[in-house]
């Protein structure tokens, strides 16, 4: 009885969740199909599988340039916020640490704060400096606005580490640096790894700090903003799928990385 | 010349946890810091492995100040209580790190890895992982990781605590019979009064952030000098007396002083050892004590009895004696006669 009650009750959960997982991957999944399907004036031709978009993705200068602007916008920014939450965390945690609680509100207040405003300050902020806008200041507003994330997991993670592991190392002839390179860094490794991803996608797709900052410079969702007023062309799709297949991909690796090394804690 | 603590001192604040120390510790010794929680045993013990700073006092070693001296350029290395063994390294890497980063080469390092696990019994397990070892193998690899350096001085916090009965009288003799091969000094913390003495070379024993005693552990555990000690080291008998005119005198019973005590009228307190007093006999200068039985128990190879002197009811009186299946024991109640040479007993300087 009561099996076949929970058995019923898994059935339906199992509906559940295909359902879920149905109606929110189908829009990815008809954009991924129609990046390889034809669609001409007479409707859809389902035999006419071809990669003619990726073609033509491949040829559009204009978003390619945003992509590669996007990528080293990103890249750069959680670099620099990796470091940053790296250094703050320490200091944060040091006992003769002072002003801890104003850090900690500098450091999530971008993050909390609407972007228009995080924006807009900066801009006015770069203003004032006569700092010309483009790349590096989107780069610097990025930095602000996730370094929040990196520095929540980074100072977790340290707090979770015992004191004398790193007197051990000390005890035992190592120099600071070599204390950090050799202890604290492969500590840090999978929650570094954990933040830099979700902070990548967080700066990959962030648009409105971004208009405050680009200046010249633009990214991929600046692009497409733009492209909304003329209209989508199917190569957009390729584009989805393509960004889409990179997340996966790098989803996986850190799963894979963060399982064998990382989490073996005591 | 070995470890040597001038005066030190530490406070938090205005709250000062260690009283000004004086402290030796000569070359190859088993020193033992014994105490209650919170007496500072710990701290003493981070201060000479530099891990916090004092307040007060200089800490040389071989006639050089370490006091402002980094802990990474101690020639001390330390067994944490937490063992805090680098978990994402194998054995041998954890041995090996003191001597990787001083940039001793990859092979002498795999080389001296493997004699050093061989010391400690844990000659298969290169290749494990901390999260892989029971707490007794942990215990090892800290031990080895401390002692592959060859530091002059190794300092162990409460490295048994964590350890069954069993095991730790295991790894008690193991600890000494090492101590003794490597000769090397080791400085021990405890608050277990047996592993001190059992171990010892000599023991300091603390409260409340002051040294109440330094000695033997013969010394301090026949001739405590301060109550304090004279408590801590279990099951003494304390009775509260005067000395007049070369006697000591209690509400128990009056003896001659032993030798050597000071003959200057004072109040003290006398400890008598439960093992030092026996049933019957006043023969031999014994002091005699008229005692109702209040219960007497078997605890295998010794059997305990409590018992009320009748001049002095409200004192009780512990006695231990080898158990004897021949000898038919005093009924509860029953009174009967103790006795001690008045030489076993210490007097214990009250006041100050
Ligand atoms: N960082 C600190 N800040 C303030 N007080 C401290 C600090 N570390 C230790 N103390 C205090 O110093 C005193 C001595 O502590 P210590 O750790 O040396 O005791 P212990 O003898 O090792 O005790 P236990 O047997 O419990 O380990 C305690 O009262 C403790 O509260
Ligand atoms: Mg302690």
């Amino acid at each position: 009885m009561s099996l076949s009650s929970e058995r019923l009750a898994a059935t339906a959960a199992g509906f559940l969740a295909a359902a879920v997982l149905a109606v929110l991957y189908a829009p990815v999944v008809i954009g991924a199909l129609f990046s390889v399907i034809e669609v001409t004036r007479n409707g859809i031709n389902w035999g006419g599988f071809s990669l003619a978009w990726y073609g033509k993705l491949w040829q559009n200068q204009s978003i390619l340039d945003a992509v590669r602007t996007t990528l080293i916008v990103s890249a750069c920014s959680v670099s620099l916020a990796i470091v940053l939450s790296i250094a703050l965390a320490l200091y944060v945690e040091w006992e003769g640490a002072i002003g801890r609680r104003l850090i900690e509100l500098v450091v999530y207040l971008p993050f909390l704060l609407p972007p228009i405003v995080t924006g807009l300050s900066l801009l006015i902020f770069f203003a004032n400096l006569g700092i010309s806008r483009g790349v590096a200041t989107i780069v610097i507003g990025h930095s602000v606005f996730v370094l929040a994330v990196l520095y929540r997991l980074v100072l977790t993670r340290l707090q979770s580490l015992p004191a004398t592991l790193f007197e051990a190392s000390a005890d035992l002839g190592a120099t600071r640096w070599q204390t950090l390179r050799h202890v604290l860094w492969p500590q840090l490794r999978s929650a570094v790894a954990t933040g830099a991803i979700l902070a990548f996608t967080l700066s990959f797709d962030e648009t409105l700090i971004s208009v405050f900052l680009a200046g010249d410079a633009t990214t991929l969702p600046l692009r497409l903003w733009a492209m909304m007023r003329v209209g989508f062309t199917p190569e957009i799709n390729a584009l989805v799928t393509l960004v889409l297949l990179f997340s996966i991909a790098l989803a996986i690796i850190v799963s894979l990385r963060m399982k064998p090394e990382g989490e073996m804690e005591e | 010349m070995g470890l040597s603590l001038k005066a030190v001192e530490k406070s938090y604040g205005a709250q000062r946890v260690l009283q000004p120390v004086d402290l030796e510790a000569a070359d190859g010794e088993f020193l033992t810091i014994l105490g209650p929680s919170g007496s500072g045993k710990t701290t003493i013990l981070r201060l000479v492995g530099g891990f916090t700073r004092p307040t007060g006092g200089h800490i040389r070693f071989g006639g050089t100040d370490l006091t402002d001296v980094p802990s990474h350029k101690r020639p001390f290395n330390t067994v944490f209580q937490d063992y805090a063994l680098f978990p994402h390294m194998s054995v041998a890497d954890n041995v090996g790190y003191g001597l990787m980063v001083r940039g001793m080469a990859k092979a002498a390092i795999r080389d001296k890895v493997v004699r050093t696990l061989e010391v400690v019994g844990l000659g298969g397990l290169l290749d494990r992982y901390p999260s892989q070892l029971s707490g007794g193998q942990k215990q090892r690899v800290a031990l080895a990781r401390a002692i592959v350096c060859e530091p002059k001085l190794i300092l162990l916090d409460e490295p048994l605590a964590a350890l069954d009965a069993e095991m730790r009288r295991h790894m008690q003799f193991f600890l000494k019979d090492l101590q003794r091969r490597i000769a090397t000094a080791f400085l021990f913390v405890t608050h277990d009064q047996e592993e001190a003495i059992t171990m010892s070379d000599r023991i300091v024993v603390m409260d409340k952030g002051r040294i109440e005693q330094v000695g033997a552990p013969g010394d301090i555990y026949y001739a405590p000098k301060t109550p304090f000690v004279a408590r801590f080291f279990g099951d003494n008998n304390l009775i509260e007396g005067n000395v007049r005119d070369g006697r000591v005198e209690t509400a128990v019973a009056n003896f001659a002083l032993p030798a050597g005590s000071r003959a200057e009228p004072r109040p003290v307190l006398v400890a008598v050892r439960p093992e030092k007093i026996s049933i019957g006999g006043a023969d031999g200068g014994r002091t005699a004590i008229a005692c109702k039985v209040e219960e007497t128990t078997f605890t295998g190879a010794l059997t305990q009895l409590k018992a009320r002197p009748l001049a002095a009811p409200q004192t009780t009186l512990l006695v231990k004696m080898t158990s004897d299946p021949g000898r038919p024991l005093p009924e509860r109640g029953a009174e009967t006669t103790l006795s001690f040479a008045p030489d076993t007993v210490a007097i214990v300087e009250v006041g100050s």
